[in-house]
């Protein structure tokens, strides 16, 4: 079985281009998690889910309180506005348009979530991106209702085969797929101690972990049992190999 | 509580609003907070040596099994706080629903509300429109469903099957006043509450 090495270096500061994953940033109607600028630094390319256009409108000035907000906004414009656009406001939209981001009108795609329509493209039809090491670092991704979270929790699951990280102000979160024994390399000056694994959608049968303060040894999980929560990591390095796809979660260090 | 009773003093709204208990592991709470609520006859049930279990469920076993002067027959535990911030913590309070799931759990946040479905029971849920809806959600959180059925949604189910990896009904929309559900597998039950209310 193959190693899958995860290491959450997108949430450290500074640009580095010797890393050979490419990062796309996908921002979400939910409050701008205040490490965004740092996400987006990383990222090569830049979309917004529709409302996630007002988010970044309205809130990434305020992560700059001493710069002027216009010259945040040009700063910090979006390649694209993808999604159903019943969320996103007139202003908004006018704004990031003039400043030449593409705007792409989903509306008539009904039956896909605005996460899922951003997935898709940054996978088929972002150009000049090399995608044989892509990440998708998703802002906003949980709070508020949680049929929203749910439904981008199942965006992990439905494509499998692309890394792709929710993330908010408190944690973290990625699928650990079962074909794959998991490396996590732990960047302790921005995340931890406070872990989990979590079955989501289906019992899994046997997990085994090292690295964890309660390990798991061919353990069983599922819900109405147990499910790994306010685990703790130990040190630098997870190891992490499941029967089923468990979603790992860790907390994100305040500043 | 004070911040949501603003033209009230401070300290009469705590004293309004005064708990019976204060349960846990007890890691987080403020010596300050003991303190006042201790001095008010609030009981304080430390349960630091268990670290086996969240505290929340602490909280619902202590409500199951030692609350005096109950009438448990037919109890309903609102859960205030029991989502956002860490996913850890939130998968740990769902999995609180599904541990006990004979009782009746409802997680409440500012924006939302969630509760079991169990597959033991047809469901009939009366739609409080003046403050919840119109989106929800049917999530199989823990298992797929092979089958589930709906009336009442904008976009019903007929014996569909539903899982992660596949379809999860989610940005539904309640239609009317009265939704059914019955699935071969438990669901969570979500649906938005309306902002501006009281």
């Amino acid at each position: 079985m193959d190693v899958m090495i995860h290491s959450s270096t997108f949430l450290l500061p500074g640009n580095d281009h010797s890393s050979s994953v490419t990062y796309a940033l996908v921002v979400l109607n939910q409050r701008l998690p205040r490490f965004t600028p740092i996400l987006w630094n990383h990222a090569q390319v830049r979309v917004c889910a529709d409302g996630g256009a007002n988010r970044l409108f309205d809130e990434m000035p305020l992560l700059f309180p001493r710069d002027d907000a216009i010259d945040v906004r040009h700063r910090y414009k979006p390649d694209i506005i993808k999604g159903d656009m019943d969320s996103i406001r007139t202003e908004v939209l006018d704004f990031y348009t003039n400043l030449g981001t593409k705007v792409v009108d989903e509306s008539h795609d009904q039956d896909t979530t605005d996460l899922r329509k951003c997935v898709a493209y940054v996978r088929d039809l972002a150009p000049n991106l090399d995608k044989s090491n892509l990440c998708i670092l998703v802002a906003g991704a949980l709070g508020g209702r949680f049929d929203h979270e749910a439904g981008n929790i199942n965006v992990l699951y439905c494509f499998s085969t692309i890394r792709i990280i929710l993330l908010s102000d408190d944690c973290l979160i990625y699928l650990l797929p079962r074909t794959h024994h998991h490396e996590i390399h732990i960047q302790s000056s921005v995340e931890g101690p406070h872990c989990g694994l979590i079955p989501i959608g289906m019992t899994s049968v046997s997990t085994t972990t090292a690295g964890l303060q309660w390990d798991l040894t061919n353990t069983e999980m599922r819900f109405g049992d147990l499910v790994s929560t306010s685990n703790l990591v130990q040190g630098e390095k997870i190891t992490v190999q499941s029967s089923s796809d468990l979603l790992w979660t860790i907390s994100i260090k305040k500043r | 509580m004070p911040l949501l009773f603003p033209s009230d003093d401070a300290l009469d709204v705590r004293q309004r609003y005064k708990p019976d208990i204060i349960k846990g592991d007890m890691d987080s709470v403020r010596t300050e907070v003991l303190d006042f609520y201790t001095n008010l006859g609030t009981k304080v049930a430390d349960e630091s040596h268990d670290q086996d279990t969240t505290d929340l469920h602490k909280c619902v076993a202590y409500i199951r099994d030692f609350t005096p002067n109950l009438d448990k027959s037919n109890l309903c535990i609102l859960v205030a706080g029991a989502l956002g911030g860490r996913f850890d913590h939130e998968a740990g309070n769902l999995n609180v629903l599904y541990r006990f799931s004979t009782m009746r759990l409802i997680l409440l946040s500012n924006d939302c509300l969630i509760y079991l479905l169990p597959s033991t029971h047809h469901h009939e849920i009366y739609i409080q429109s003046a403050v919840e809806g119109p989106h929800c959600g049917l999530i199989p959180i823990g298992m797929p469903s092979a089958s589930t059925t709906t009336t009442g949604l904008q976009w019903d189910l007929n014996n569909t099957k539903m899982g992660f990896g596949d379809l999860v009904s989610t940005s539904n929309l309640v239609q009317g006043e009265k939704v059914t559900v019955q699935s071969s597998s438990d669901l969570l039950w979500t649906i938005s509450i309306k902002a501006c209310n009281g």
